[in-house]
């Protein structure tokens, strides 16, 4: 009995695990990071801290989202030669311990994208408490202006951008994604770019302009180039990564727009080598609803709704072929991953092309195949606002 | 006897199932996915090859000296003096391996979740509860496998959430360089699988022995199910990664997120699967003992566990300095300092013992046909 008390006591004793005990009001909790580049070969390491007692105190009794009215989040930085080090002097400046658990957003400014993401995406990989499913964007300019942005909707920017992701208004890319696209067949990648957080300070900017501003194109770890938004949706189709889109179509010799959303998309790349001519089908099959009918046509007639469904495979194609034209001419960076199809459908002659993967890319020759189905007209069925007799049934 | 007790055979099932994949499942993928590439979840299946043939040894052996482990029977397959030294490595082996699964273990929890506390608790703390199990004795062990393997095997559950993430176009192109990356990729598994010939400790102590092979050989196609499952998921996880990451499990079961709420999953899947490793390092612990007090022809192993138990410490701070060598070790000495002990080796007793027993029969029917 006694051995046995003495037992359960020095098991208990240690099992319990106090080193690593952390309260979480010892902790300074980072909701989003950013890396720019400073002088001297230096980088400078911004991170929004969330300020619990901003929460606690603003809400009192009331609980939850009304918040107060200051700030949540505050802005620390500090230099460095790299993350890690940035951070050691970083914590010289905050009184509580730095926790990277929580931290959902990493942002690089432009410049440093520019000279290469590669040293800093290690430290963030490597050490346990950066979670891999972080989104990463691109700043123009800066990345630490955005840190500092009060957001009207949401408590701080690094939820208004992981927000933003999860919409797929333009491309949404992890820390999990980026290093697939790294270790992908084209060594190529994409990040979504953020305007500059200058130009947002103030509240009326927030309102009017857009944060998510197109995509950067990078070659192995460093940015090139940049797509806009509206070529970004044409690489969100191609890389079978759309679900949220309208699709607005003017129909030949009618008068008003049609606007369609696709539910459902799938985009597959169907490679093709023969006699060393690389060429690559790209097919689509979508499903959609239409959101509005600004014509006179009635839908419900189906060689109508064969119209818009014509015009809307057409807009995809020309949405898509945009794209690829800045991709394989202007950027020569092959973002959409044919290469990956290539490698799959033909392994051995990928082996042998892949060192001019470079050269072949921009002349692969593409083709489409599109399907476009528009299941269900919405609420109603002829044209809402216009009166019975002006209404056709017909071109 | 030494040991009393008595497990069932299914209960002997579950434990080798948790000897081999509660270490295996977080560190081999990593390695398989290194050498094989996209096609590592052929790996385990070759692996599994390892384990029937060890298998298949094991229990011809115990065929033929049932109620005897290896230790004692090398005893009288090669005679006294081999037989002893036999004896001796078979219980150095499973001494270092016992302190290498339990220095793998702490280094794991150290590296990716108690930073700061010292490896020495972790790894002290372990053997105190293994200490307990093992001087309980195989039916406690037994039991306790039992009751962990259904939790141990909770986790997998978790790999749907992940559905939305994965990419089955990571799989091919499948084969593209031949078999040899993936036969490369599964000499790590198959030295996990030789661990098998723990069963040449366990039989004797079964109590319904014509279900013994059965359900050994059941683990083994558990290991290989489970080792190929995971292999699989991590594959459309991480695509073209996984050779990278050393515990890409880990990474994958931390990349799930439903709806902002199952979020950083892998503490809770670790902290099941410490389970599996309490009952792996309790059957290493226990085969050791066990082994060494039958070496020592002592009448109860309890004496040795303590003992036992601290030089299982001792070989845990010896047995690497940093993780990067107990890798390497993993990579480049187990797949064949594994096999060449509990497959090769028993291997050779078995025909030797098979060619005496052919001896012996042929001597008795010259001897009784001189009878006649």
């Amino acid at each position: 009995m006694k051995v046995k008390c003495l037992w359960i006591s020095i098991c208990c004793l240690l099992v319990a695990g106090c080193w690593d005990r952390t309260e979480v009001n010892d902790l300074a909790i980072i909701t989003a990071a950013s890396v720019d580049k400073a002088k001297n070969e230096e980088i400078t390491l911004s991170v929004q801290i969330f300020l619990p007692r901003a929460l606690g105190g603003g809400a009192g009794g009331a609980g939850g989202t009304g918040g107060g009215q200051g700030k949540l989040t505050t802005m620390r930085n500090s230099n460095g030669p790299n993350i890690a080090d940035a951070i050691s002097k970083l914590q010289a400046k905050i009184p509580r311990q730095i926790f990277w658990g929580h931290c959902k957003v990493y942002i690089f400014g432009e410049e440093i994208a520019k000279q290469g993401l590669a040293d800093h995406i290690d430290f963030l990989v490597r050490h346990p408490e950066p979670r891999n499913r972080a989104y990463l964007y691109i700043s123009k300019g800066e990345g630490l202006d955005t840190l500092d942005i009060t957001p009207s909707l949401e408590r701080s920017t690094a939820e208004s951008l992981r927000e933003y992701a999860d919409l797929h208004i333009g491309m949404a890319v992890t820390l999990v994604d980026f290093r697939n696209m790294l270790r992908g067949e084209s060594e190529a990648a994409a990040i979504p770019i953020i305007e500059n957080g200058k130009k947002l300070q103030k509240p009326e900017d927030i309102q009017v302009k857009a944060v998510m501003v197109g995509t950067a194109i990078l070659k192995r770890d460093k940015m090139i180039g940049s797509l806009t938004l509206h070529e970004t949706r044409g690489l969100l189709w191609l890389r079978n990564e759309m679900n949220k889109a309208a699709i607005s179509v003017q129909l030949n010799g009618v008068e008003g727009i049609v606007s369609v959303n696709p539910i459902r998309t799938k985009t597959k790349l169907i490679p093709h080598l023969e006699n060393g001519k690389w060429s690559m089908l790209v097919h689509v099959d979508t499903e959609g609803d239409v959101v509005e009918n600004g014509t006179r046509l009635n839908l419900m007639k189906p060689e109508l709704l064969a119209l818009v469904q014509n015009a809307v495979r057409a807009d995809i194609e020309a949405r898509m072929r945009m794209t690829l034209k800045v991709l394989q001419q202007e950027l020569q960076t092959d973002v959409v991953n044919f290469a990956a199809a290539f490698h799959r459908e033909y392994p051995k002659e990928w082996e042998k092309a892949k060192g001019q993967w470079e050269k072949i890319f921009p002349q692969i020759e593409i083709h489409t195949q599109i399907n476009v189905n528009i299941r269900r007209p919405g609420l109603i069925s002829v044209p809402a606002g216009v009166p019975q007799e002006e209404i056709k049934n017909d071109e | 006897m030494l040991e009393k007790g008595k497990i069932s055979a299914s209960q002997m099932g579950m434990m080798l199932f948790l000897a081999v994949v509660a270490s295996g499942v977080m560190s081999i993928p990593g390695i398989t996915g290194k050498y094989a590439h996209n096609d590592l979840w052929l790996s385990p299946i070759w692996a599994a090859l390892m384990g029937t043939v060890t298998v298949w040894i094991a229990h011809r052996l115990h065929c033929m000296y049932p109620e005897k482990t290896s230790v004692q029977y090398s005893e009288e397959v090669v005679g006294k003096v081999a037989g002893k030294a036999i004896g001796f490595l078979f219980i150095f082996f499973y001494l270092h391996l016992s302190g290498f699964v339990v220095r793998s273990y702490a280094e794991f929890i150290v590296q990716n979740f108690l930073h700061k506390t010292p490896i020495s608790v972790v790894i002290i703390t372990m053997i105190f509860v293994c200490t307990w199990a093992v001087r309980a004795g195989i039916e406690v062990i037994g039991r306790t496998a039992q009751l962990f393997f259904p939790v141990f095997l909770i986790p997998v559950l978790f790999i749907p959430l992940l559905l939305n993430n994965m990419k089955l176009d990571y799989l091919f192109p499948m084969l593209e360089h031949g078999l040899v990356p993936s036969i490369k990729g599964a000499l790590v598994p198959g030295g996990w699988l030789s661990e098998m010939f723990l069963l040449s400790f366990l039989l004797p102590y079964v109590r319904n022995q014509e279900k013994g092979k059965s359900s050994a050989l059941y683990a083994v196609i558990g290991v290989t199910l489970l080792l190929t499952m995971i292999n699989f998921f991590i594959l459309f996880v991480l695509g073209k990664q996984i050779g990278d990451f050393l515990f890409p499990v880990m990474v994958a079961f931390r990349y799930i997120s439903v709806a902002e709420f199952f979020e950083n999953m892998e503490s809770l899947v670790m902290a099941i699967w410490i389970l599996g490793m309490f009952v792996k390092i309790s059957i290493f612990y226990y085969v050791t003992v066990l082994g060494a007090s039958q070496w020592f022809r002592m009448s109860d192993y309890r004496s040795l566990v303590l003992p036992i138990g601290f030089f299982v410490g001792l070989f845990s701070f010896w047995s690497f300095p940093n993780f990067n060598t107990g890798l390497y070790f993993d990579i480049y000495a187990f797949p064949f300092y594994g096999p060449l002990i509990q497959t090769v080796l028993p291997l050779f007793l078995l025909i030797i013992a098979a060619l005496r027993k052919k001896g012996q029969s042929q001597n008795q029917n010259l001897t009784a046909a001189k009878h006649k």
